[in-house]
């Protein structure tokens, strides 16, 4: 638990490198969506990254209520349904109504917010800000609906919190596939055409990977600038021991409440990216086992650990949807193997993770943080630890 | 120890790792091999060195289908149809140069948040024309993706209107939920004689489930019928409450177009409950695992569906024969030789691309987007020409019931809408 303390000079040095780094991302992230040649690595890059850094988002907003407030809720799949219905429903343009809403006679919602505000700044401003503001509404929403359900739920404790808010985001989920709710959720059917990764465009430049890295980035800046803040350390008291913090006068509630709806605002805001990146949406896709899939990532990354969770989002993804879709193909470099068939890629990817949770029990990386003001002084000394630089490469993304 | 580890699991990573180039230098040449075949096939000929029967070059058809999740049975079979074509006619001669035809196959998990991934390898394989998917929201959450990358894309038994609707790089050989939702509606009142109640049993949150429930009960109310509608939540194993409201409310016909393994259940509990309410469904439930869970009870199941056994003798002999042969392929079936319509359409399929190829003379899937329109093809399913909006023309439907004492299928009747 020991924190090492640094000097303002060298946190100066890992401020400026990571920035440069940050910087370095965004231009090869530009360049990837304009320049580059389409092969099939890129192809297959630009998904696997966009979904990492929604999944980066998502993983660490639970992080910020699992690993930092120590409560254990798997609403998360709820929140992101939420998040995900409201940037769709208020982003479908008119004359897409009637197509999308088929068996609701158009639905009842008749506008868009990303339309109405093409009309007056233009194609490629009015899209942008349209979908920011439906981005910023999802959050809102599933913030809203946390604070409404957290009243009762977070005064459980421990399994009983789990238990609870797993149950709310499966009522979330029957509810937003209710016929009687058509007219606006579109019941069991798809919600597609509202304003996607593709929309964000400058005249010919394409931002389709930029866009989902800018929101993230941007939001678990926010949840580090929280995490640091008086707020947060009242967070991990509540962690490491709620009678303790409550001794030293935390408000056990209020902190909790605020964990909980922050969690889920950005749980929505990742849901949203989640629609766009998807271009439609379903609410028979956000069952419990994206939840414990979510969970598995923080698992992996560490407890505690944003960039942890960032580093295992990105790994996970790559894994699951594209390192490990050979063994599907029934051939390893040009030879048949007659077992690498339908389902075999699955129990490989178990494997794995089941060996990253036996030997690295807390993690990828505990709760420790990726710093470069660390790697400084680490360099400076010369006695550099090998396998630590070896992750350090791979974080840059967070 | 703690080294040891590390290095361990180093050398997992630069194992996966060495998978992930692996992979991708299996895709590269493919797609190395589909773009400048064109220009590097031209001079070979001119120079008259390549031999004529040795293939010019590689055409990669994307095999875009669910081969885990829920709909993995049903996308296995429609595989094992584009497979056995494959074998049939490996090649396909354009323009006087005969290509080697390659399918790449890309598991969709039956899930729509997979859908974008799954899509990209095969547009990153180089696909000149895809076939797929089984189930239409996959298909739906799919269709961006490639529309963006240019590729036409044939559906071959996903049967909402949403998929080709709106677009122009969508097409599909089957019939649509309107078309079959009205097909039930008129067999249940002209031949199961329902006269007053319909009951119909959908899953929550299925889009397939509630579109045609939707279709079948405008269809059923215009012809006078009253519609009961009940909806099970996902993962639901118990149906008897559901059948007893069938039964209380009079029903004369339940239609239930539900996925494959909620009709099993749905199936043994009717037969343990004694309904003698016949029960109709659409093409989900033409499986051979539907006819396993009828085989022995006295219920009375119909299905509407492509394709009816005795269609073309010659086809299901060699198709039977060929996966006899492959246990990997029996197995993907259920484990018998029974064809399913869905393998029919498969079939079908892969023929269609393969005259959309011809037709437009080009491996370059803009040139095969042009050509699809105009394509037409009489398949073992019958007779596939295209509309304006990319839907096969098709205005007859295939009713089947199971024979509960053998086990098989039983033709019907042909029934068409008017």
């Amino acid at each position: 638990m020991g924190k090492t303390l640094y000097t303002p000079s060298e946190k100066r040095a890992g401020r400026v490198i990571a920035v440069v780094l940050l910087a370095a991302l965004y231009v090869l992230l530009f360049l990837l969506d304009n320049v580059l040649p389409q092969n099939s690595f890129t192809l297959m890059l630009i998904p696997v990254l966009k979904k990492g850094a929604i999944y980066s988002l998502i993983c660490v907003s639970m992080n910020l209520l699992n690993g930092f407030t120590g409560l254990f809720s798997l609403g998360q799949a709820g929140f992101m349904l939420i998040g995900a219905y409201a940037y769709a429903i208020f982003s479908i343009p008119k004359a897409q109504h009637e197509a999308v809403y088929q068996y609701f006679h158009g639905g009842v919602i008749r506008f868009s917010i990303p339309e109405a505000l093409q009309s007056v700044l233009g194609a490629d401003l009015g899209a942008f800000l349209g979908a920011v503001i439906c981005i910023i509404i999802a959050g809102l929403f599933a913030a809203g609906f946390a604070a409404l359900i957290g009243i009762p739920v977070l005064r459980l404790k421990s399994d009983y919190l789990a238990i609870a808010t797993l149950g709310f985001a499966e009522i979330i989920r029957a509810v937003f596939q209710w016929d009687g709710l058509g007219v606006v959720t579109n019941g069991s059917n798809l919600l597609r055409k509202y304003t996607s990764f593709s929309d964000i465009r400058v005249g010919s430049l394409r931002f389709t990977t930029v866009f989902p890295f800018l929101i993230a980035t941007l939001c678990i800046l926010l949840i580090v600038l929280l995490i640091n803040s008086s707020y947060g350390r009242a967070f991990k008291a509540i962690r490491d021991d709620e009678i303790a913090a409550e001794a030293m006068g935390v408000n056990l509630f209020k902190h909790k409440m605020l964990s909980f709806v922050i969690s889920s605002f950005f749980a929505g805001v990742g849901g949203a990216l989640l629609a766009m990146y998807q271009t439609t949406i379903q609410a028979a896709a956000f069952k419990t086992a994206m939840t414990y899939e979510i969970l598995l990532i923080v698992v992996i990354g560490g407890i505690g650990s944003i960039s942890g969770s960032c580093i295992a989002s990105f790994l996970f993804i790559a894994c699951n949807e594209w390192w490990l879709r050979f063994l599907d193909s029934g051939s390893f470099l040009g030879v048949s193997v007659p077992f690498f068939r339908d389902g075999f890629r699955k129990v490989v990817f178990s494997v794995i993770i089941m060996v990253v949770v036996l030997f690295f029990s807390r993690g990828i990386m505990g709760d420790r943080e990726l710093s470069f003001a660390g790697l400084i002084r680490r360099l400076k000394r010369k006695n550099t630890a090998a396998p630590a630089a070896a992750d350090e490469t791979g974080g840059d993304a967070s | 120890m703690k080294k040891l580890l590390a290095l361990l699991l180093a050398l997992c990573m630069v194992l996966a790792l060495c998978a992930c180039g692996s992979s991708s230098g299996d895709a590269a040449p493919a797609a190395d091999d589909a773009a400048p075949a064109e220009d590097a096939a031209a001079p070979a000929d001119e120079a008259a060195e390549a031999p004529a029967d040795e293939a010019a070059g590689t055409i990669v058809i994307g095999v875009y289908e669910p081969l885990s999740g829920d709909n993995g049975a049903g996308g296995k079979q429609e595989v094992l149809g584009m497979q056995y074509a494959n074998a049939m006619t490996p090649t396909v001669e354009v323009n006087g140069k005969v290509y080697n035809v390659e399918l790449v196959i890309s598991d969709n998990e039956s899930s729509n948040d997979k859908a974008v991934s799954a899509a990209t390898k095969l547009v990153a394989a180089g696909a000149s024309v895809v076939l797929g998917s089984y189930g239409s929201g996959v298909s739906i959450a799919g269709s961006d993706t490639f529309a963006e990358a240019g590729i036409p894309v044939i559906g071959v038994t996903c049967t909402n209107p949403q998929v080709t609707a709106g677009n122009s790089h969508y097409f599909r050989i089957c019939f649509l939920d309107p078309f079959q939702g009205t097909v039930q509606a008129n067999y249940a009142h002209d031949e199961l004689g329902a006269a007053s109640v319909a009951y119909c049993l959908g899953q929550l949150g299925n889009d397939y489930d509630q579109g045609l429930i939707n279709y079948f009960k405008q269809a059923a109310e215009a012809l006078g019928l009253e519609v009961v509608t009940e909806s099970f939540p996902e993962g639901n194993s118990d149906f008897t409450s559901y059948l007893t409201n069938a039964k209380n409310a009079n029903a004369e016909v339940i239609f239930a177009p539900t996925s494959i393994s909620y009709a099993q259940l749905i199936i043994e509990q009717a037969a343990a409950q004694g309904i003698d309410i016949p029960l109709t469904a659409p093409d989900t439930w033409d499986s051979n695992v539907i006819l396993a869970a009828a085989e022995g009870t006295d219920l009375s199941i119909s299905v509407s569906t492509f394709y009816a056994e005795g269609g073309d003798p010659a086809f299901e002999e060699g198709f039977k024969a060929w996966m006899n042969a492959d246990a990997t392929a029996l197995a993907n079936n259920g484990g018998n030789d029974t064809i399913a319509a869905v393998s029919v359409m498969g079939y079908d399929a892969y023929y269609v691309a393969l005259e959309a190829i011809k037709n437009a003379g080009s491996i370059d899937p803009a040139a095969v987007m042009e050509a699809l329109p105009g394509t037409t093809y009489t398949g073992v399913s019958g007779s596939i020409a295209f509309d304006e909006t990319g839907d096969a023309i098709r205005d007859t439907a295939f009713i089947k019931s199971a024979d509960t004492a053998t086990g098989e299928w039983t033709f019907v009747a042909e029934q068409s809408v008017g």
